[in-house]
């Protein structure tokens, strides 16, 4: 009886939810790049305090940041975490001296015993005459050298980098700040394959639905610049490329943060100015980070619908292992014997109607094959909301389009679908866009095992043959494309 | 600009000019300051934290730092030159790194300094030596046979014998060979009675010594130490830190530094009395050393600044001595403020001042973390502190003041120059509690960084004084604002390398109080504004002159010819520099190009904070025919290089006149403005002639 009423509930919710921002109280501006801390996530924000999820998709307040100031950022360095904050400035009240300044935490948890933080010290400044305002940091540790870098400012003059000590969250003695853009505020500086990639905001805040912002983004090999954007403008001249506008009824994408969840998924962070389903709100938003000739941008927020679920191996489509039902049509022959004078008319679509009283009632495999746009090849994936989530996305069921027949995992490692969908953890779906805009769709839990699985995806054994297997990133196997029908 | 490379260099740069104490980032003690190559040295003894296991109480001191200054301001530090782990003879673990000296003899310097023994528990005295003043010093692997005592100094006399003075049983000196590691003469054997009270068993047999050299003679009774003797003259000196206090009864007194007198450089002395006295807050300690640089003699000393609690951690600290005609010494009173010039460029801890009113009280920025400094509190419209010798050369009256204040309601902070009653340099108004329609700010308590523009700079070197009424201070320090323009000296220019043209008439911004936000700048406001005869400027020359006026509705305006440092022209610093309204405003500007031939298919590339409206006209002027821009930027606009172009055009042979209007709201205005060829390329064939 339990599945049964799952079900209903199920059923109710599917028809009001569309996977869109995060769930919960996501409600935030300028969110520090996303941290995991003791099995949970961290993000900080302007004015002090912080949202907490313990799946990463639904968020609540709770986060502790002392010193108020606007758009922190924090990131693990070794056993401890680092916040960086601006205070004052930021031109409230006139005011655009502005500092920032640096503090350790040993865990975000603020229910933790341990959590306790050391005394802020300061590690730039502005005097409020000169053309920076420090206010809006933000952190990297460069992978590369171990050193840590600071870019801080506002459009009140340039943005500025700096160098701090990794061990002590110090200003590096002698470092002396220096100018890499202007244009922007509540930039964030990441290093990928070579490259060292400024991002900005770029626009106007604050303004709710009206509000202009946007991220842009320029690249250098020195991370000490300069930053350049696609065209060869420098950041000091205004130069940046789009990486997120406004769209999908969200407005006003500010403050970067990238987080790499595995070899080819990652996932960027910021805020909506406005969020038009939540009453304008500003809210976290979390969508998936693309990669294009070595240029960042944001993938689309996924939606519920229907889709062909194409393999990046071959391009055949995932299907339900039935047989081929043929359309019946009248015959046209070549083209020599087709008569020009008899009008043209249109056929309809394969209909499920068609053809579901051939499908066999239990349990019928999985194939891929040639996409013939026929409704044992389309897909119905929609968002679960009492699933919960994984970092940036909802858990999903995966259906045949007009029907509750669930695509599941099977304790052997193979993929099935069951007659009905009943919420259990095989027939629940955690879909990744990919770097590369492919997508990865993995099952909550494979039967038998105890832990939530992170590893098997579903993989092209053979060009026709679905199955599970480790995600691979650089093997198309790995990858699916969705595409909405 | 040598001590700015030789810091860019070490990469060691102390970021705050010396008042006392010196070193502001670590303790040091026991300073010995020595002249080479024109420049001062400081050999201190590293004083730190006991680590754990090392005895919590005692002096800890495991390594050797120097520093060095060429104006005693602004100091270098070179870094760790001796380990205890790299000494073969020492206890790599014993803390014991007491005070040392160095000294030059042909080219090699020699570092003198005692350490704890690898074996036993007394203390020898260790050389190296280096090839520079920085070293890196090589450690002999024996001490020095015949000295067991701490506080080496050696004296280089004028007739090329060196002596070698230490502490151990009252102050020894000693002849040095030539090689200046061993000591000259015979060892004597030297029997002392066990100490009655000591570890020994009583009756046991007297203890016995090899011991250099000779006491020196003539000194007073009480505990001492850190001999240090120079020359002066025909005279020399031997300095000691000397306990004079009464211990008898139980007290316990501290040290002071004295002296005594001599024509020979081993004595007999002639004791003359006091250099310094005791240390006004019990810091048991001093030792110091005495120099003369540049014709002026200093005193280095230390005093446990930074370690208010703990006596064992000291910082050094310089004050000027001087003689008297017959050679001795007046006694010098301790400073916070120290010697030297401090830029006024360079942040300064006013809070080190040389004088104050009797109601002027200083405590610690930061309990828990000392090494932060100090700040002053003038509590009353009386109170005022002077602060000696600034510098305030290479300020200029487009400078401005940034200084560090917290107050607990809105007051007002004055700088003079000289004295409380002398010229107001400049005037910071404090607001702590302000409103903002529904927002309150209060920052009462809270360290502000505020600025203020000068009224008045004083020439050359000059005391600093500080006046107000509760407030409290922690540093001052005069920046230099950017050049954001250069005055026009030639009769063309050229567009820079990249185009951009940076020579325009200017004209005073016009209020425009309703621009909020720039959201507002909608192509329908531009039109109104900016292209309506009645909303204009009047008159609106075709091309006007420098200093020309105009009238805009009750403002007069007037039109400067400016030449920018940066491609972009920086109309936010424009107006700032006239002290005119930055927010909320309309620029116009307008500059003449004479092109040698026709330039067709270009366009007109421009950028602006905010919205902007762009034309170029025929040498005669805008006329209603040629009233259509060629470019709007309109809306919520940020300067862009190359944000919109013009359709393609073509510049006329002969003179073009492009003008521009830029409104905005809140933000820097700025714009920038080239002309590209086809392939976005700069066209930079042409002169600008305004």
């Amino acid at each position: 009886m339990k599945n049964l009423r799952t079900i209903i509930l199920f059923a109710f919710h599917c028809t009001l939810f569309t996977a869109t921002a995060q769930v919960g109280a996501p409600y935030i501006h300028d969110p520090s790049t996303i941290v995991e801390c003791d099995g949970k996530y961290f993000t900080f924000g302007t004015g002090g305090g912080g949202l907490i999820s313990d799946d990463g998709w639904t968020w609540r307040s709770g986060g502790v940041r002392p010193g108020g100031g606007a758009a922190p950022d924090a990131m693990k360095i070794g056993n401890r975490y680092l916040v960086i904050y601006g205070a004052t400035g930021g031109g409230l009240f006139g005011n655009h001296n502005g500092r920032i300044l640096t503090m350790w935490n040993n865990t975000l948890d603020p229910e933790s015993p341990n959590f306790k933080y050391t005394e802020a010290i300061e590690v730039a400044s502005s005097d409020g005459m000169e053309d920076c305002d420090a206010i809006d940091p933000s952190l990297l540790l460069d992978p590369t050298t171990g050193r840590l870098w600071a870019t801080y400012g506002t459009y009140w003059g340039s943005i500025r980098l700096i160098e701090l000590d990794p061990k002590t969250g110090e200003r590096v003695k002698g470092n002396v700040e220096q100018d890499v853009a202007i244009d922007c505020e509540a930039t964030d500086l990441i290093y990928r394959d070579g490259w060292y990639y400024l991002l900005g905001t770029h626009g106007t805040c604050c303004d709710g639905v009206n509000s202009t912002y946007n991220i842009i983004v320029g690249r250098s090999k020195s991370v000490t610049g300069p930053y350049y954007d696609n065209v060869g403008r420098d950041m000091l001249k205004g130069g940046g490329r789009m990486v997120i506008n406004a769209g999908d009824r969200v407005t006003g994408p500010g403050h970067f943060g990238r987080t790499v969840i595995d070899e080819g998924v990652e996932i960027m962070s910021c805020h909506y100015e406005a969020d038009f389903d939540m009453s304008g709100r500003s809210v976290l938003g979390i969508r998936p980070l693309l990669w294009k000739n070595g240029w960042p941008y944001a993938g689309d927020r996924f939606h519920d619908g229907t889709y062909e679920i194409e393999s990046e191996r071959r391009g055949y489509s995932l299907e339900l292992g039935v047989n081929f039902v043929r359309i019946e049509q009248q015959r046209q022959g070549g083209f020599r014997r087709v008569d020009p004078n008899e009008p043209v008319k249109p056929i309809p679509d394969q209909q499920l109607a068609d053809v579901v009283s051939t499908w066999p009632t239990g349990e019928i495999a999985v194939r891929c094959s040639d996409y013939m746009f026929r409704p044992h090849q389309h897909w119905t994936i929609s968002a679960v909301p009492e699933a919960g989530g994984f970092l940036g996305g909802p858990y999903c069921k995966i259906t045949i389009a007009g029907t509750d027949r669930a695509l599941a995992a099977t304790e052997n490692l193979e993929l099935t679908t069951v007659p009905q969908f009943n919420g259990s953890d095989e027939q629940l779906w955690r879909i990744e866009q990919l770097i590369d805009g492919t997508y990865r769709i993995m099952p909550k839990r494979i039967p038998g095992q105890k832990a939530i699985n992170t590893k098997y995806v579903i993989y092209s054994a053979g060009d026709s043959t679905p199955t599970l297997a480790e995600y691979d990133f650089n093997s198309d196997n790995s990858k699916w494309n969705l595409k909405r029908r | 600009m040598k001590t700015l490379n030789l810091m860019f260099m070490l990469g060691f740069p102390l970021a705050v000019t010396a008042q006392n104490p010196i070193i502001h980032n670590q303790f040091a003690a026991d300073p010995t300051a020595r002249v080479f190559n024109n420049r001062v040295y400081v050999y201190p003894s590293h004083d730190i934290v006991p680590p754990e296991g090392a005895r919590q109480d005692w002096f800890c001191m495991g390594d050797y730092h120097v520093f060095s200054s060429e104006n005693l301001t602004d100091w270098v530090d070179h870094g760790v030159f001796l380990d205890q782990k790299d000494v073969q003879w020492g206890n790599p673990t014993g803390f014991s790194m007491w005070a040392p000296d160095c000294v030059e003899k042909n080219g090699t310097y020699y570092f003198y300094f005692p350490n704890g023994s690898r074996i036993g528990r007394g203390f020898a005295i260790g050389v190296a030596t280096a090839k520079s003043p920085e070293g890196p010093f090589t450690c002999e692997p024996e001490p020095i046979k015949g000295i067991s005592g701490i506080d080496p100094c050696v004296l280089m006399d004028n007739d090329g014998q060196s002596y070698i003075y230490w502490s151990g049983m009252g102050i020894r000196g000693a002849k040095l060979k030539s090689n200046m590691k061993e000591v000259d003469g015979e060892l004597q054997t030297m029997t002392m009675p066990q100490r009655p009270g000591g570890n020994a068993p009583e009756g046991a047999a007297p203890r016995t010594f090899t011991v250099a050299g000779q006491n020196m003679e003539g000194l007073p009774d009480g505990f001492k130490e850190g001999p240090f003797v120079f020359r002066r003259g025909d005279w020399y000196y031997l300095t000691f830190p000397w306990v004079r206090g009464d211990t008898s009864n139980g007290a316990n007194p501290t040290e002071t530094l004295a002296y005594a007198m001599s024509k020979n450089p081993l004595g007999p002395w002639d004791f003359k009395g006091i250099i310094m006295a005791e240390h006004a807050n019990h810091c048991w300690t001093n030792h110091h050393s005495i120099i003369e640089y540049k014709g002026q003699w200093y005193l280095f000393y230390h005093h446990n600044d930074f370690s208010p609690r703990d006596d064992k951690r000291r910082s050094p600290c310089i004050d000027k001595i001087s003689f008297r005609p017959d050679g001795t010494i007046v006694e010098v009173k301790p400073t916070m403020r120290g010697v030297g010039v401090s830029p006024a460029t360079s942040r300064i801890d006013v809070d080190r001042y040389s004088e104050a009113s009797k109601d002027v009280t200083t405590d610690y920025v930061d309990t828990l973390n000392y090494f932060r400094g100090f700040y002053a509190s003038l509590p009353s419209k009386t109170s005022w502190l002077r602060y000696g010798d600034v510098d305030f050369s290479g300020l200029s009256a487009d400078d401005y003041l940034s200084v560090s204040v917290k107050a607990s309601a809105n007051t007002e902070l004055l700088l003079h120059e000289g004295g409380p009653k002398g010229k107001i340099i400049a005037r910071v108004p404090i607001t702590v509690v302000s409103q903002m329609g529904n927002f309150r700010r209060d920052m009462s308590g809270r360290w502000l960084t505020l600025t203020a523009p000068l009224q008045y700079i004083p020439k050359g070197v000059a005391d600093l004084c500080v006046t107000g009424d509760s407030l409290s201070i922690d540093w001052v320090q005069f920046k230099n604002r950017r050049d954001y323009f250069t005055p026009i000296t030639s009769p063309t220019a050229r567009p820079d390398d990249e185009g951009f043209i940076r020579r325009w008439m200017l004209l005073e911004p016009i209020d425009n109080p309703e621009a909020n936000s720039n959201l507002l700048f909608s192509w329908t406001y531009l039109q109104d504004n900016l292209l309506n005869p009645s909303k204009l400027p009047k008159p609106l020359p075709a091309m006007p002159r420098d200093g020309q006026k105009v009238k805009y509705g009750k403002q007069s305006l007037i039109w400067h010819a400016m030449e920018s440092n940066s491609y972009n022209v920086r109309l936010f610093r424009f107006a700032d520099l006239l002290q005119k309204a930055t927010y909320r405003v309309c620029f116009w500007a307008v500059t003449a190009i004479d092109c040698p031939e026709d330039i067709p298919n270009v366009r007109l590339a421009a950028g602006s904070n905010g919205a902007s409206m762009w034309w170029i006209e025929p040498a005669e002027g805008r006329t209603a025919e040629n009233d259509n821009p060629v470019l709007t930027l309109e809306s919520d606009r940020r300067m862009v290089a190359d944000d919109g172009m013009s359709p393609r055009l073509t510049l006329k042979k002969g003179r073009n006149i492009i003008r521009c209007a830029v409104v905005n709201g809140p933000g820097l205005s700025d714009f920038c403005v080239r002309f590209v060829d086809e392939k976005g390329n700069p066209v930079t064939n042409f002169e600008i002639k305004n």
